[in-house]
C-alpha cells in the first residue's frame, strides 16, 4: 500500500484549499440575557471576533460607557443589554440579529460594524418593525424609515476635506484606495467633490487606483506608480491592517515626502499604535478627535480613560451617541416605549449634544449632519495622537 | 528630476518593485518551505502552517524593542515556540498521520482556528507594532530610489537561510533521512527509523522555519488577525506553483510570487486582483507537477 498520495491529487488539494481560503471563514456566538419587569431590552450587534474585532470591541465599550455613567438606565428605564457577535459580515450577522429581534424581542437594535451586515439585517428589521440606531457601517439603502446612524455616510469624509486639499496642494493629487464598496464610496466622495471645484487627479487615466482588498499587503508597486505620476499629494482611505501596512511602507518609500491626506480611519485607534512613528504628520479628516474642546467631550474622554488604556475613537463615540439617542428617544416615547414609539421619537429629537459637537439627524438619510475636523498625527506626551488642527465643512444631506 | 536620462525612464519606475519582489519572494520562500517539507515529505497537510508564522510574528512584536539583542532574543524565542507548536501538532496528528488529507486538513484547520483565537486573546485584536533595530528603521538610496533598509538586509539574510536549508537537505544525515522518507517510507521504517520521529522532526523543522520567517518577516507581513490566512494562502500557492520536494522549485515559485505581487502589480495594476491566481491556474493547466521536477526523478 503506498503511503504517499500521488502528487497530482496533492496539487489539486492545495489549489482547492487556496480557493476556499480566499473566501474566508468566520464563526459567531451570542449570549442570551434575562429580562426584568420595568426594564427595556436593547440588542447590541458588533464584531467581537474576526477582522473587525477591534472596531466591534470599541462599539460595545462605547455603549457600555454611556450606561455605566447613567446608572445603567436609558430614558429612565433599567437597560437589559443583550450583546451578540456580528462576526465578519452578513453571513454571521443575520442569524445573530434574527435571534436578538425574534427570540429576545429587543425594543431597539444598535451597533453593527459592517455595511454589508446592515444591508443583510434590514429585512429582519422591517419584518419585526424594530428601529436600528447603527453606530458604524452604513450601506446604500432605499428605505431608511427604521434605520438611523450616529456615524456618517462613507462618502462624507472625502467630500469634507476636498476644499482644504484644493486650497493647500499646489499640483495634482493621486487617489488610491481599497477595492470594495467602502473604498469606492470613500474615494468617490473625495474625487467627486475635488473635481467639482477644479482639482486634478494625478492618476494616469484620471481615475482612482483601487487595490485588491484584503489581498494587498505590499503597496510598494503602487508607490512606484505614484512617484512616476508626479503627484503633489496623495489622498487615501484604508482601515485595519491594510492601514498599518500602507502607512509603514509609505514612510520608508521613495514617496515619503509627498504629503498624505486620508479619511481619518487610516490613523484611528489601534492602528495608530501599530504604525508608530511612520504615521507622524499624516493629515486626516474625521468627525471626532479626543482633544476637541467642549464640556461633553472632556467628560466623555475622562470617563473613557478611567476604564480603558488610551483615548476613545470615533467608533466608541458613535456608539456612545447611539446610547444617548436611545436615552432621549425612550424617555420621549412615553409610558409604553414600543419599538414603533421609539422610532417615531428618534425622528423628533432635533439637536443632539455630543462629544463631537452638536449634530442632528438628516431628515432624508437618517445619518448625522455634522462638522468634520482636520487632524494631524502629532506627538502628545509620550504617545502619538490625532490632533485637531482646524475645522472643515459641515456635511450631511 | 528632469536630469534623469530619458532612455532609463521606461525601466526606472519598475526597479524598486523588481527589487522588492525579491525580498517578498524570499520571505514567501522561508515561510512556505516548511509547508512544502511537511506536505512533500511527511505527506501531512498542515493547515495550521500560517499559525506557526503568526506565532513568530507576535513573538517579534512582543519582544522587539529597537535593539539588536532583542532581535536575537525574538528570533530564538520565535523559532523555539513555533518549533514546539510543530511538535505539538505532530503529536495531535498521530491518529490521522496515515489517514486521508481531509481528516488532516480538518484537524489542523481546527487547530489553526483555535490557535488564532488564542493569539488574539493573548495579544489583543489590534495589529501590534513591530520595532526593528533603529539602524534598520530608515531607508537607503538604491539606484536613485528610496528603499526600506530592513528589506534590503532581509534579502541577504533570507538568501543565507535558503542556502543553509539547501545544504541541510542535500548534505546532512537528517536531510538524507528526510529524502529517503519521500522515496521509500517502508524501507526507512525497516531500517529502524520511526516514521513518527521523522514526522515530529519534520513538523518541528517546519515550525522553526515558519517561526524564523514570522520573526524576520514581521516588518513585511506583520502579525495581525489575518496573518495566518495570508501566509497559508501564499504557501499553498507556492506548493501549487513549485511542486513538492524540490527546494529549487519552491524557491522559483516563491520568487515568481514575489515578482507577480510587486512587479506584476506595478506593470498591470488593473489585473492585480487575479494575477496570482491566474498564474496558478496557468501552471496547473500547463504542467500539473509544478514549475520544477521532483528530486526523485531529477
Amino acid at each position: 500500500m503506498p503511503l504517499t498520495t500521488p502528487w497530482r491529487s496533492r496539487a489539486l488539494t492545495a489549489a482547492l484549499l487556496a480557493a476556499v481560503l480566499t473566501t474566508g471563514t468566520a464563526c459567531g456566538d451570542d449570549a442570551p440575557g434575562p429580562s426584568a419587569g420595568g426594564s427595556i431590552k436593547i440588542g447590541l450587534l458588533a464584531s467581537l471576533s474576526g477582522t473587525y474585532q477591534a472596531v466591534g470591541t470599541e462599539i460595545r465599550d462605547g455603549f457600555q460607557l454611556y450606561l455605566d455613567t447613567h446608572d445603567g438606565k436609558l430614558g429612565g428605564r433599567q437597560v437589559d443589554l443583550i450583546v451578540a457577535d456580528e462576526g465578519n459580515g452578513a453571513q454571521t450577522a443575520v442569524p445573530a440579529a434574527t435571534k436578538l429581534l425574534k427570540q429576545d424581542r429587543v425594543s431597539a437594535l444598535t451597533g453593527i460594524v459592517g455595511g454589508g451586515s446592515v444591508a443583510g439585517v434590514t429585512p429582519v428589521l422591517n419584518e419585526t418593525k424594530v428601529p436600528l440606531v447603527g453606530s458604524n457601517g452604513r450601506p446604500e439603502l432605499k428605505d431608511v424609515s427604521r434605520i438611523w446612524h450616529t456615524s456618517y455616510l462613507s462618502d462624507e469624509p472625502g467630500a469634507a476635506i476636498a476644499q482644504h486639499v484644493r486650497d493647500n496642494v499646489k499640483g495634482s493629487v493621486y487617489a488610491i484606495g481599497p477595492d470594495y464598496q467602502g473604498g469606492w464610496d470613500e474615494l468617490r466622495g473625495f474625487t467627486d467633490a475635488f473635481s467639482k471645484i477644479g482639482g486634478k487627479l494625478a492618476n494616469a487615466d484620471g481615475k482612482t487606483t483601487f487595490t485588491p482588498f484584503p489581498a494587498t499587503t505590499n503597496f510598494l508597486p503602487y508607490f512606484a506608480r505614484i512617484k512616476a505620476s508626479g503627484a503633489a499629494a496623495v489622498y487615501t482611505f484604508y482601515a485595519g491592517s491594510a492601514a498599518v501596512d500602507f502607512v509603514k511602507q509609505y514612510a520608508q518609500s521613495e514617496i515619503k515626502d509627498i504629503p498624505l491626506y486620508a479619511a481619518g480611519f487610516l490613523t484611528e485607534g489601534g492602528v495608530l499604535n501599530a504604525q508608530g512613528d511612520a504615521a507622524r504628520d499624516i493629515y486626516s479628516v474625521l468627525n471626532y478627535s479626543p482633544d476637541l474642546d467642549n464640556a461633553e467631550n472632556r467628560a466623555f474622554v475622562a470617563a473613557w480613560k478611567a476604564k480603558h488604556d488610551g483615548s476613545p475613537t470615533t467608533y466608541a463615540l458613535a456608539s456612545y451617541d447611539a446610547a444617548a439617542v436611545l436615552d432621549r428617544a425612550i424617555g420621549a416615547a412615553g409610558s409604553d416605549p414600543t419599538p414603533e414609539a421609539i422610532n417615531t421619537a428618534i425622528g423628533q429629537l432635533g439637536q443632539i449634544a455630543s462629544p463631537r459637537g452638536t449634530w442632528q439627524f438628516s431628515t432624508t438619510t437618517h445619518s448625522p449632519v455634522q462638522k468634520w475636523y482636520l487632524r494631524q498625527v502629532r506627538q502628545d506626551g509620550r504617545a502619538l495622537s490625532n490632533t485637531v488642527v482646524g475645522d472643515l465643512a459641515t456635511v450631511g444631506r | 528630476m528632469t536630469a534623469v536620462a530619458v532612455g532609463t525612464n521606461r525601466i526606472d519606475p519598475y526597479l524598486i518593485p523588481a527589487l522588492d519582489g525579491v525580498a517578498y519572494g524570499l520571505l514567501v520562500f522561508v515561510a512556505a518551505s516548511g509547508l512544502v517539507l511537511c506536505f512533500g515529505v511527511a505527506n501531512i497537510l498542515n493547515l495550521a502552517h500560517g499559525l506557526l508564522y503568526a506565532i513568530g510574528g507576535y513573538t517579534a512584536a512582543a519582544l522587539l524593542d529597537g535593539g539588536w539583542a532583542s532581535l536575537a532574543l525574538a528570533l530564538a524565542v520565535g523559532v523555539l515556540a513555533a518549533a514546539a507548536a510543530g511538535v505539538l501538532l505532530a503529536g495531535l496528528l498521530t491518529p490521522v498521520a496515515t489517514g486521508s488529507h481531509l481528516s488532516q486538513a480538518l484537524l489542523t484547520f481546527g487547530v489553526a482556528l483555535a490557535g488564532g483565537s488564542l493569539l488574539v486573546a493573548g495579544f489583543g485584536p489590534d495589529d501590534p507594532q513591530v520595532q526593528v533595530p533603529a539602524t534598520l528603521e530608515g531607508s537607503v538610496m538604491v539606484a536613485g530610489h528610496r528603499y526600506a533598509a530592513y528589506r534590503l538586509v532581509f534579502i541577504v539574510v533570507a538568501a543565507v537561510l535558503a542556502a543553509a536549508l539547501y545544504l541541510v537537505v542535500r548534505r546532512t544525515r537528517a536531510g538524507m533521512l528526510v529524502r529517503a522518507a519521500v522515496d521509500d517510507p517502508e524501507m526507512v521504517a525497516c531500517l529502524g527509523v520511526s516514521p513518527a520521529r521523522i514526522r515530529a522532526g519534520v513538523l518541528a523543522a517546519a515550525g522553526a522555519l515558519a517561526g524564523a520567517a514570522g520573526v524576520l518577516g514581521a516588518p513585511i507581513i506583520g502579525p495581525g488577525t489575518d496573518t495566518a490566512d495570508t501566509v497559508l494562502l501564499l504557501s499553498l500557492v507556492v506548493v501549487v506553483l513549485g511542486g513538492l520536494g524540490s527546494m529549487a522549485g519552491t524557491l522559483l515559485a516563491a520568487l515568481a510570487i514575489g515578482e507577480i505581487q510587486t512587479l506584476g502589480v506595478a506593470l498591470l495594476p488593473a489585473a492585480a486582483p487575479f494575477l496570482l491566481f491566474a498564474a496558478m491556474a496557468a501552471v496547473l493547466a500547463a504542467r500539473a507537477r509544478g514549475l520544477a521536477v521532483r528530486w526523485r526523478t531529477a
